[in-house]
């Protein structure tokens, strides 16, 4: 887990050194099973003590092995300070350029629930890669050195957090020991972050002073900062909900593929997104506006009456409603849009900048869309959240992008649904990730197809490049949408017949 | 099923929906079964996955032709139970070379009876995917690896050149010449592992249990002698000692540990009760996690 090699083949695995520990050694007996799951993203640079911040929570909070503490202790300096730094490891590329360039996931656990530690790179040019660790993540703590306060960088990273969705925002103002523990500098520093998070939309966004170093206001109350009477930094990531402890909103599974068994069971397996279902609830697929009942939730360990978000399970309806991967089922009652136009803000993830004239498909929970044109309006500031026009859309920009689709999908707007109202823009012919968006918003499909694309009919197929396979089956719709693909990117409109 | 969702139920939720998702999107997965624990629970998410169908995708064990009997034989009736399709691949011409653990070294019999091994039967069945039972608490180089690990032509893997995951979507598309591998217990610990095991009630090789073993102290390390290929060195007594493995290998290459946790109950009780780390007593060791980066880089699963 933590900076403690394994070599798993290349040598000998396993160590007579490390005998196994005594069972009869009663300290601690860790639960077999923990209450949920918490995703923390930690941004900031590493002259703020990112590194000694994570290594500190691990040191004073999780169930650390002690030779890996004893290990450390031994490295301590003349203060008598193990270098915490060190718990938090790194690829050899980034370890000599002395920066974390990519996300890294650690685990810790409490005695009560699991921690998964999210550690992304603070500087601009590595804006992407904290999108991508935010996408992840329930609560973010955001550092900075007591001396410097809120800087133009806190600001991006609020605007960034926010854009993915994250509610839960912790301001760690760390290195109070070099401001003398005053609480004068950090009231200040506390009322400018209150300024920058006001004009976002989170749930709880809350200052903690504290000392990685040294340990103050992590895991335990500082003795030298007797003024302050908030929670430490591990009270408040204990505040926030775990994920499967929760199942609020309307149900939402997009269908993942279709599970066959006996002689009628036709089974939609996929993960639910949002709220629970009930065996009995009527059930709705958003694009055909179709609704049945639900019949039966099956799983491997026998069928379950009920099932909540963050469930994989099997869903048979009691009427057969011809969906396939990319539906998303969904309560009567709250539905996602069938949408062909969407409102968008885009991270842009790739080294090379938007190509219009590419072929692009945008990836959904489940489903592939081709996409037949894409408009950048303009680009976000995010250190002023002001707009700037422009069309031109490059690494870690955040842009603001209107997107038409071949052909209608069931979307939800990010706003209502995190997991249903994001995608990712992706390159037809190499397959790379080009961009994370989410939908702000999408209206309704309604007009019909115009009559200037070139219609790919399952017969002009079945005659020729799909000819080997039954018309209709996944093979046959896997190589029709590739000749869409590969007609819209050499720049004609063309849709697919057997496209649901 | 009212209660709360407990982390093991979500880890085995999220293994679940990558399985599907791969298998939606790839068009010939396999999964890499190498008999141990972590393969013990990643098979049985498969079937978990697409229940009530069978594993849609053959299982494939890279044979180097050291390891221990009794992983053999679990493999085989492993198999057999479920109904699986198994493939097991020998890299023939390098044991026709006469490559072994004995007499070469690790980093050299590694790369060719396992990596080789692997990138030829990867290449000779065409799979564009390899699902493994990797994790990202194993190692450094592993803890920024991604679910789905973008392979180059030749099976190179390029950290700087990984795709960006974006929440739970996951986009399999392969540029030319790319293959993937898919890591579905990518957040699990090895103590989630243990405790699953345990909770779904799964056999597993009765190496990982304590029992008397031929064992010799070899450079401060327990070896159980499964035959007579490794020549004993001048000095060394084989002597009966009550031991347990942590990892399964090449046994000439794996180490034992002294314990008395003789069956699974009592292994999860010690490997949570642990206060020493899994991996062996090497600490902060930059070269070593640098070995497996370069060894990633190669072409390594």
């Amino acid at each position: 887990m933590i900076a403690v090699a394994k070599i798993k083949s290349g040598g000998i695995a396993g160590s007579a050194s490390a005998v196994a520990a005594n069972v009869n050694d009663k300290r601690m007996p860790l639960p077999r099973e923990l209450d949920g799951v918490v995703h923390i993203l930690t941004c900031g640079s590493v002259d703020d003590g990112k590194s000694t911040l994570i290594g500190r929570l691990l040191w004073d909070a999780s169930d650390l092995p002690d030779d890996t503490r004893a290990t450390l202790q031994r490295s301590a300096g003349v203060d008598g300070q193990p270098d915490l730094s060190l718990l938090v490891d790194g690829l050899a590329a980034e370890r000599e350029q002395g920066i974390t360039i990519d996300i890294a996931w650690r685990y810790f656990d409490t005695a009560r629930r699991r921690y998964v530690i999210i550690d992304s790179p603070g500087h601009e040019q590595y804006t992407r890669n904290m999108a991508s660790g935010a996408s992840h993540a329930d609560v973010a703590v955001m550092l900075v050195d007591a001396r410097d306060g809120v800087k133009r960088q806190t600001r991006r990273h609020a605007a960034i957090l926010d854009l993915l969705g994250v509610r839960r925002v912790i301001l760690a103002v760390n290195k109070m020991d070099l401001v003398n523990w005053s609480q004068d500098r950090f009231e200040a520093i506390e009322a400018d972050f209150r300024g920058v998070t006001a004009q976002f939309r989170f749930e709880t966004a809350v200052a903690v002073p504290v000392a990685a170093k040294l340990g103050d206001n992590v895991a335990r109350r500082s003795k030298q900062m007797a003024w302050y009477s908030g929670p430490t930094l591990l009270d408040e990531l204990d505040r926030a909900p775990g994920r499967g402890q929760s199942h609020s909103g309307p149900f939402r599974l997009p269908v993942q593929t279709v599970l066959r068994g006996g002689q009628d069971f036709r089974g939609l397996a996929g993960t639910i997104t949002s709220g629970e279902v009930r065996v009995g609830d009527e059930i709705i697929d958003a694009a055909s506006g179709r609704s049945a009942r639900l019949r039966r939730i099956a799983t491997f360990d026998g069928d379950l009456s009920h099932a909540v978000s963050g469930q994989a399970v099997v869903l048979q309806l009691d009427t057969a409603l011809d969906i396939a991967r990319g539906a998303v089922l969904a309560s009567s009652s709250a539905r996602p849009v069938l949408a062909r136009q969407l409102d968008t803000r885009l991270v842009w993830l790739a080294d090379s900048p938007l190509d219009t004239d590419r072929g692009l498909l945008l990836r959904t929970a489940t489903d592939l869309a081709p996409v037949s044109a894409i408009f950048v309006r303009g680009r976000l500031n995010l250190e002023t959240m002001s707009q700037s026009a422009g069309t031109i859309c490059a690494t870690n920009d955040i842009v603001l992008a209107d997107i038409e689709l071949g052909r209608a999908t069931a979307i939800d707007r990010f706003a209502d649904q995190r997991e249903t109202g994001s995608f990712v823009l992706v390159d037809a012919l190499t397959g790379a990730t080009l961009a994370g968006g989410v939908v702000v918003a999408a209206e309704a499909h309604t007009a019909a197809i115009a009559d200037d694309r070139f219609h790919l009919s399952n017969e002009l197929l079945a005659l020729g490049l799909c000819g080997d396979v039954a018309v209709g089956s996944p093979e046959f719709r896997r190589r029709a949408e590739e000749v869409a693909i590969i007609l819209r990117a050499a720049g004609v409109e063309a849709e697919v017949e057997c496209a649901r | 099923m009212n209660k709360p969702l407990s982390h093991l139920d979500l880890l085995e939720a999220e293994s679940i929906h990558i399985f599907r998702e791969a298998v939606a999107q790839f068009r010939k997965p396999v999964l890499m079964y190498s008999i141990g624990k972590d393969s013990t629970a990643l098979l049985h998410l498969a079937r978990k996955a697409f229940f009530p169908q069978s594993i849609p995708f053959p299982l494939l064990h890279v044979d180097t032709g050291w390891k221990f009997r009794d992983m053999i034989s679990f493999r085989d009736r492993a198999v057999a139970r479920i109904g699986a399709q198994l493939i097991v691949h020998t890299n023939v011409e390098g044991a026709a070379r006469g490559v072994n653990p004995v007499d070469y070294a690790p980093s050299l019999y590694t790369d060719v009876m396992k990596t080789q091994a692997l990138k030829q039967a990867l290449d000779a069945y065409g799979f564009d995917a390899a699902f493994g039972g990797a994790r990202r608490d194993e190692e450094a180089s592993r803890a920024k690896e991604r679910i789905v690990s973008f392979r180059a032509a030749g099976h190179r893997w390029d950290p700087r050149k990984q795709r960006p995951e974006m929440g739970r979507l996951l986009n399999g598309r392969l540029g030319t010449g790319e293959t993937a591998r898919v890591f579905p217990m990518s957040n699990w610990t090895e103590r989630d592992v243990w405790r699953y095991l345990l909770r779904e009630k799964l056999d597993v090789v009765p190496l990982y249990m304590a029992a008397e073993r031929p064992t010799i102290l070899r450079n401060g390390q327990l070896l159980v002698l499964d035959d007579d290929r490794l020549p004993l060195k001048s000095g060394e007594v084989v002597t009966k000692r009550r031991v347990r493995f942590r990892t399964l290998g090449c046994w000439p290459l794996t180490a034992a540990v002294e314990s008395s946790a003789a069956d699974i109950e009592s292994v999860v009780a010690e490997t949570l009760a642990a206060r020493t780390s899994e991996r062996e007593g090497r600490l902060i060791d930059h070269d070593q996690s640098g070995a497996m980066e370069r060894k990633k880089q190669e072409g390594y699963f």
